[in-house]
C-alpha cells in the first residue's frame, strides 16, 4: 500500500469546504460533547482541571507543546489522530501546525471541561482497541492501518474486543473531529489556528469591521491580503466568557 | 455444553430465517431468473464458518480474497456484493460492492485499497468499487452486535456486457443497472459473530 503517502480520512479539500463553517465557530461551546464513560489510561495522571474564566490568548508553545491537562501519552496520541485527520501536505500545513492539540488542552481547563473525561476514556479505549485489532499502538501501525483503525472508530464498529468505548466509538470521533477542526480554523485567540496558519489554509482573510469597494473588489478577485488579527484585536467585539461550570457560552458579540 | 451448542444453533436458524425473509423481501430487485451457477470460493473463508478476525473491524478488517470458476460463456464482466440480510433498515446492510470488474479476472486478491489514490491490481484494472451502507467506497467486514452470529453473502454476479457503470453506486442502485443482464450468479455465505 501507499505507506509513503499522508493516508486522508476524508478528501482534504472537502474537509477545508466543510471547515468554512467552524472557522466562524469559533467560540468552542460544550453543547453536543457526546458522553464517553472514563477509561482512564494506567499511565494516566489525575490532574485536576483548573478552572479558567477565559481562555489563554495565545499558545505557549514554540515547539513541542507543554500540556496542561491532557498526559503526554494521551497528547501523543490526540497529536497522532490530528495529525491524520488534517495532515500537513502540500496545500499546506495542517491540525498540528495550527497547535488543534494545545487548543483542546487548554480547552479541556476551561470551555471543553465537561469532555474532559470523554477524552480520558476515549482515548484509553482507542488505545486499547489499536493493540487489540493492529496488533500496535497508533503511532506504530503503518499509513493504512492507521487511517482503517480511524475509519473502524469513526463508523462505530470499533466495539469489540473490550475496548471499552461507552456506547459508540463513533461519538468519540465526532467529538475528537470537531475540537480539532475548532482548534486549526477557529479565532487564534481561543489558543489554536496558530499564526493564523488555519485561516490561510481555507483562504480566510480575517475579520473586517468595514469593508470598502476596494477591499470588496479584492475580497472576490481573491487578492485581498490577510489582516492576520483575531476578531478579538478589534474593541468592537467583546471576549467570550466561559466557565467550565456553565452549560452556557455568553458572547459579547 | 450442549446448552451452548443448541444456543448456538437457535441464533443460525434464527439468523438463517431472517436471511430468507430479507432475501424474499428484496426479490423484486432481483427479479431475473438466474440459470447459471457460478463456483464461489476462498482461500480462507468458507461458507457456514466462521470469518478470520482479520476480514473484520476486530482485526485489520481487509478485505478477503475471493476466487470464481464456471463462469458462464458470454460473461463481459463481473460485480461483487457483500450483504448481510439479518440487518440494515430496511436489509440488507450492505459491507462492500465492486464492480467493472473485467472478466478475465478470477477473484480478487485480499485487501483491496481503502485510500482513495491507491490504484486496483493490475489483473482488476476498470474495476470500481461501490458505497457500502456507511456510504464508502471500499471494503469494511462485520461488525454484528455480541451475542448474535451474522451471514456475510459475498454474491458474484456474472453480466453479459460491459455497461459501463460510474463511481458511487450504491447496492440498489447497482442491481437496478446490472437488471437483465445477469447471466450466472454465485454465493460464498461465511457466518461471524462477536462475544
Amino acid at each position: 500500500m501507499t505507506d509513503q503517502k499522508r493516508p486522508q480520512l476524508i478528501s482534504r479539500r472537502a474537509l477545508l469546504r466543510r471547515a468554512g463553517a467552524a472557522s466562524a465557530a469559533a467560540a468552542a461551546g460544550t453543547a453536543g460533547v457526546p458522553e464517553v464513560a472514563a477509561f482512564p489510561m494506567e499511565t494516566a495522571e489525575t490532574t485536576p482541571a483548573p478552572t479558567s474564566e477565559t481562555p489563554q490568548t495565545t499558545s505557549p508553545v514554540g515547539g513541542h507543546a507543554a500540556y496542561e491537562h491532557l498526559t503526554a501519552e494521551e497528547a501523543e496520541l490526540l497529536e497522532a489522530i490530528a495529525d491524520q485527520l488534517i495532515p500537513a501536505d502540500e496545500v499546506g500545513p495542517g491540525a498540528l501546525a495550527a497547535g488543534a492539540v494545545v487548543y483542546i488542552d487548554r480547552s479541556l481547563g476551561g470551555a471543553l471541561a465537561d469532555a474532559r473525561d470523554a477524552y480520558r476514556g476515549g482515548l484509553a479505549a482507542f488505545d486499547r482497541y489499536c493493540r487489540s485489532s493492529r496488533g500496535a499502538p497508533f503511532r506504530e501501525l503503518s499509513h493504512v492501518d492507521q487511517v482503517s483503525a480511524l475509519i473502524d472508530v469513526e463508523t462505530g464498529a470499533a466495539t469489540g474486543a473490550g475496548t471499552g468505548f461507552a456506547g459508540s466509538s463513533a461519538a468519540f470521533f465526532g467529538m475528537v473531529r470537531s475540537h480539532v477542526l475548532q482548534g486549526t480554523f477557529g479565532d487564534p485567540y481561543y489558543g489554536g489556528n496558530r499564526d493564523f496558519v488555519g485561516w490561510d489554509l481555507i483562504k480566510y482573510p480575517g475579520v473586517r469591521t468595514s469593508v470598502w469597494p476596494r477591499l470588496q473588489t479584492q475580497l472576490e478577485a481573491g487578492d485581498l491580503a490577510p489582516n492576520h488579527r483575531s476578531a478579538y484585536d478589534s474593541e468592537n467585539f467583546e471576549k467570550a466568557v466561559v466557565r467550565a461550570t456553565s452549560r452556557g457560552t455568553s458572547h459579547g458579540d | 455444553m450442549s446448552h451452548e451448542v443448541n444456543d448456538m444453533r437457535t441464533r443460525v436458524i434464527r439468523s438463517a430465517l431472517w436471511t430468507l425473509l430479507a432475501l424474499f423481501l428484496a426479490a423484486p430487485a432481483v427479479a431475473q431468473t438466474i440459470r447459471h451457477e457460478i463456483f464461489v470460493s476462498s482461500p480462507t473463508l468458507e461458507s457456514g464458518e466462521t470469518m478470520p478476525r482479520v476480514y473484520t473491524p476486530d482485526g485489520r478488517n481487509l478485505s478477503p480474497p475471493i476466487t470464481w470458476e464456471r463462469l458462464p460463456a458470454g460473461t463481459r464482466e463481473l460485480a461483487v456484493v457483500c450483504s448481510d440480510f439479518g440487518a440494515g433498515n430496511p436489509p440488507p446492510w450492505v459491507h462492500w460492492i465492486i464492480y467493472g470488474i473485467p472478466a478475465t479476472a478470477t477473484g480478487l486478491p485480499e485487501e483491496l485499497p481503502i485510500l482513495p489514490d491507491t490504484p486496483m491490481p493490475p489483473e482488476l484494472a476498470g474495476a470500481i468499487q461501490g458505497l457500502n451502507g456507511w456510504r464508502r467506497p471500499y471494503y469494511r467486514g462485520p461488525a454484528p452486535p455480541a451475542g448474535t452470529p451474522h451471514l456475510y453473502h459475498f454474491t458474484v454476479y456474472a453480466l453479459d456486457a460491459d455497461l459501463g457503470l460510474k463511481p458511487g453506486l450504491t447496492r440498489e442502485k447497482l442491481l437496478r443497472a446490472i437488471e437483465g443482464h445477469i447471466i450466472g450468479q454465485g454465493d460464498l455465505v461465511p457466518v461471524y459473530e462477536r462475544f
